[in-house]
């Protein structure tokens, strides 16, 4: 068969909502695509550990600290599915890893901002988990199986997180002024970089239309990001927190909240690796690779005794 | 139980929930950074675990002491200054490296194991069925540490090393482990313990059977006298890390 | 020596008795014990699971319907050797994953292969592993309560212990005039 017929039948396949498995005829450029979009994201669910991670040490009560050291483990694990639904397409861990810590591979610019108060850990469960799941479930369709079969797995997983961010938020909402201060402060960071989550406008996505195509994304960044909108701000009305962005309202029209420009300029600097967070980010995780090579090398070594 | 024997027993509950809290918090410091994915998630349960066991520990404690069992643990562990802590000190130093954190656990899960068992069978039946459960989850720690234990002992010359600077740092200081608790004679008495010096011998001789295995010589335990109220300064620069969010606002729900 | 993230292991999950065990991933580990516990640890975390087992992925030799096709029918695979058992797994369903199908003895994979798809036609697979018997590393009966009973009392992993939707509406409600 030429390829142009295994083109065919390939999208024949897709339309018939059939799963692709490792093994299967695919483009090169379905699987680079895919090796891309699943290594960012095992990435960014690991180095996502590390905003939060720091806070376990200072959570102010026992079911805060045991639910926030259960939801950075989540996180560990989500990225080890994602790492083995890349692996399915031919790239290795230590590839990935490799190109991660040589500052070559991209992860969720998210994750380059600091994590400044535990009324941050409140909110980043609140927007970047809410955000996350949104995103989560329309990949669970996805026409990889290895892919979609993770994302399924993950989004099982992922509701919890969601939810405790909400449950901090709400008791701060509720407690001393120093408090609500705290979850202001909060939201006021958060808010425009959560929304730079779901990407640039459709129209400015080099990567959109060939995942479209391909049963890869099934809807737009800004479809998506107009749902964590329409989600999110009822909630902040409920809490009495403000979101800063005065062009925010309802349009009763339409059902859906209006709401200003993202600063794009911001967008790509974090994007481009110059966000507040970005070297301290791979730093840490260049450590963790660095100090624990003995101990890889030391059960390499155990498992190849004669 | 007469009052002074539920004082006494809730002395003793208080060493063995600060001595898993304090653990668990070094335990999870490691989040994020260990040496490999998997052993991230493995040794975040571990740490999961050893809070949860603190959790019921310091829960009993406050049936003991007839006070609310949903509010006293935090105040235990977020209020309480260094001084007031009932922890071993071995479970109080930093995590180290990745030897000296594998060899603590170890040490530390298995003498807990052995005190574990024994308390599982004792006359007091809210610490038996707690103890009984504690021990599940402490047979796969001591799955896990021994595992490792092996590897890193035998594996390069470097892990060789490292685990032997670790339990030169930590072997001394499980001695602690085994010394009586203030009051300890009331309970024993009571059948509601088991005492460090009945444990000590038959554990010594196992724990040093396996670390020969490894090729690791170990020397008898040294005589320890320093209690459990007297702590290294690294208690104090945990708590006050630990202790940090909570006493922001110190009556505020969180 | 070269950085090693360790060889990889595939892991397969029996939720309850009666089910066939169930491709969930895979596992990075150095050895079969730590790729068990590793296994534990990673897919283990909420309940249910009464049997885990782990088998080397360079050891599994797999197949897709797609694949067959594409390359047209595979040639009779030449018997070489004494027997031994392979596992068997499948995928039947287009949304599910590998199940455990049955086991086939043949003196090599490509044989077993073979033999598995007779097995594997009535169910319509779509992809097709075999492993070795030999090379899979399995739970024990022992092993249920310490490995797999933990992850029930954890509760604060399942979403329902969290009543946040109850205590927005209150909120809500509270900032009504």
């Amino acid at each position: 068969m030429t390829d142009d017929g295994r083109l065919a039948e390939f999208e024949a396949r897709l339309a018939r909502g059939e799963k692709i498995e490792p093994g299967d005829w695919m483009p090169d450029e379905y699987r680079r695509q895919l090796i891309r979009m699943i290594s960012q994201h095992a990435h960014s669910e690991v180095v996502g550990m590390l905003p939060e991670g720091g806070w376990i040490t200072r959570a102010p009560n026992l079911r805060r600290k045991l639910v926030l050291l259960a939801k950075v483990q989540d996180e560990g694990g989500h990225g080890q599915y994602l790492y083995h639904a890349a692996e399915t397409l031919g790239v290795t861990r230590e590839e990935m890893l490799e190109a991660l810590l040589a500052g070559k591979a991209k992860y969720s610019s998210i994750f380059n901002y600091p994590a400044q108060s535990w009324a941050d850990i409140g909110v980043i469960g609140w927007f970047v988990d809410g955000a996350a799941i949104l995103n989560q479930t329309m990949l669970a369709r996805c026409s990889y199986g290895p892919y979609a079969r993770a994302m399924l797995r993950i989004c099982a997983e992922e509701s919890f997180h969601h939810k405790q961010g909400i449950e901090i938020c709400l008791t701060l909402a509720q407690g001393t002024p120093a408090q609500r201060a705290m979850l202001q402060d909060a939201v006021d960071r958060w808010w425009w970089p959560t929304l730079m989550m779901f990407g640039p406008h459709d129209s400015d996505s080099p990567n959109s239309p060939a995942l479209m195509r391909w049963g890869i994304k099934t809807r737009s960044n800004d479809e998506l990001r107009q749902e964590f909108v329409d989600q999110t701000v009822p909630q902040a009305q409920a809490m009495g927190v403000r979101l800063p962005d005065p062009e925010l309202r309802f349009d009763a029209a339409t059902g859906h909240w209006r709401f200003g420009e993202i600063d794009w300029d911001e967008f790509w600097r974090v994007v481009g690796g110059d966000g507040p967070c970005n070297r301290e980010r791979l730093e840490a995780r260049r450590q963790a690779h660095d100090d624990g090579r003995w101990v890889r090398e030391a059960l390499a070594a155990y498992a190849a005794r004669p | 139980m007469n009052p002074e024997l539920r004082r006494a027993l809730a002395e003793a509950l208080l060493a063995l929930a600060d001595d898993e809290m304090i653990l668990a918090h070094r335990d999870s410091e490691w989040s994020g950074h260990a040496p490999i994915l998997e052993e991230d998630i493995a040794f975040a349960n571990i740490a999961l675990d050893e809070m949860g066991h603190a959790q019921l520990w310091y829960r009993l404690v406050a049936e003991l002491r007839d006070k609310d069992p949903e509010r006293l643990p935090d105040r235990l562990v977020f209020r309480r200054p260094a001084s007031a802590f009932r922890n071993v000190r071995l479970v109080e130093l930093p995590k180290g490296d990745w030897a000296f954190t594998i060899v603590r656990q170890h040490l530390f899960d298995s003498i807990e194991l052995a005190r574990l068992a024994r308390l599982a069978q004792v006359g007091h039946a809210p610490l038996a069925q707690t103890a009984a459960k504690i021990l599940n989850e402490e047979r796969y720690h001591d799955r896990h540490t021994r595992a490792w234990m092996r590897r890193l002992a035998q594996g390069t010359d470097e892990s060789r090393a490292r685990i032997r600077s670790a339990l030169d740092l930590a072997w001394p200081k499980t001695a602690q482990l085994f010394l009586p608790i203030p009051g300890e004679e009331r309970l024993l008495e009571a059948g509601v313990w088991v005492g460090g010096a009945t444990l000590a011998g038959a554990w010594y001789a196992a724990e040093s059977g396996f670390l020969g295995e490894l090729g690791l010589d170990i020397e008898p335990l040294p005589a320890e006298s320093e209690g459990r109220d007297v702590h290294t300064e690294h208690l104090e620069a945990l708590l006050t890390e630990m202790q940090s969010v909570a006493r922001l606002e110190p009556e505020a729900a969180w | 020596m070269t950085d090693t993230q360790w060889p990889r292991y595939e892991v397969f999950v029996q939720e309850r008795p009666g089910r066939p065990h169930q491709h969930a991933g895979s596992v990075h580990a150095p050895d079969d014990e730590i790729a068990l516990q590793n296994a534990r640890d990673v897919f283990v975390r909420r309940p249910e699971c009464i049997s885990l087992w782990v088998a080397p992925a360079a050891a599994i030799t797999g197949v897709t319907a797609q694949e067959l096709a594409e390359r047209g029918a595979a040639p009779e695979a030449q018997a070489d050797g004494d027997d031994h058992a392979f596992e068997v797994f499948a995928k039947v369903e287009q949304r599910g994953t590998l199940i455990h199908i049955g086991q086939v003895a043949a003196s090599s994979a490509a044989v077993a292969l073979a033999a598995s798809r007779r097995l594997a036609d009535a169910n319509g697979a779509l992809v097709l592993w075999v492993v070795p018997s030999g090379r899979v590393t399995r739970s024990d009966e022992a092993d249920v309560a310490p490995m797999f009973a933990p992850a029930s009392t954890k509760a604060y992993r399942d979403q329902a212990f969290y009543h946040v939707q109850t205590a927005l509406q209150r909120m809500r409600r509270s900032r009504q005039p």
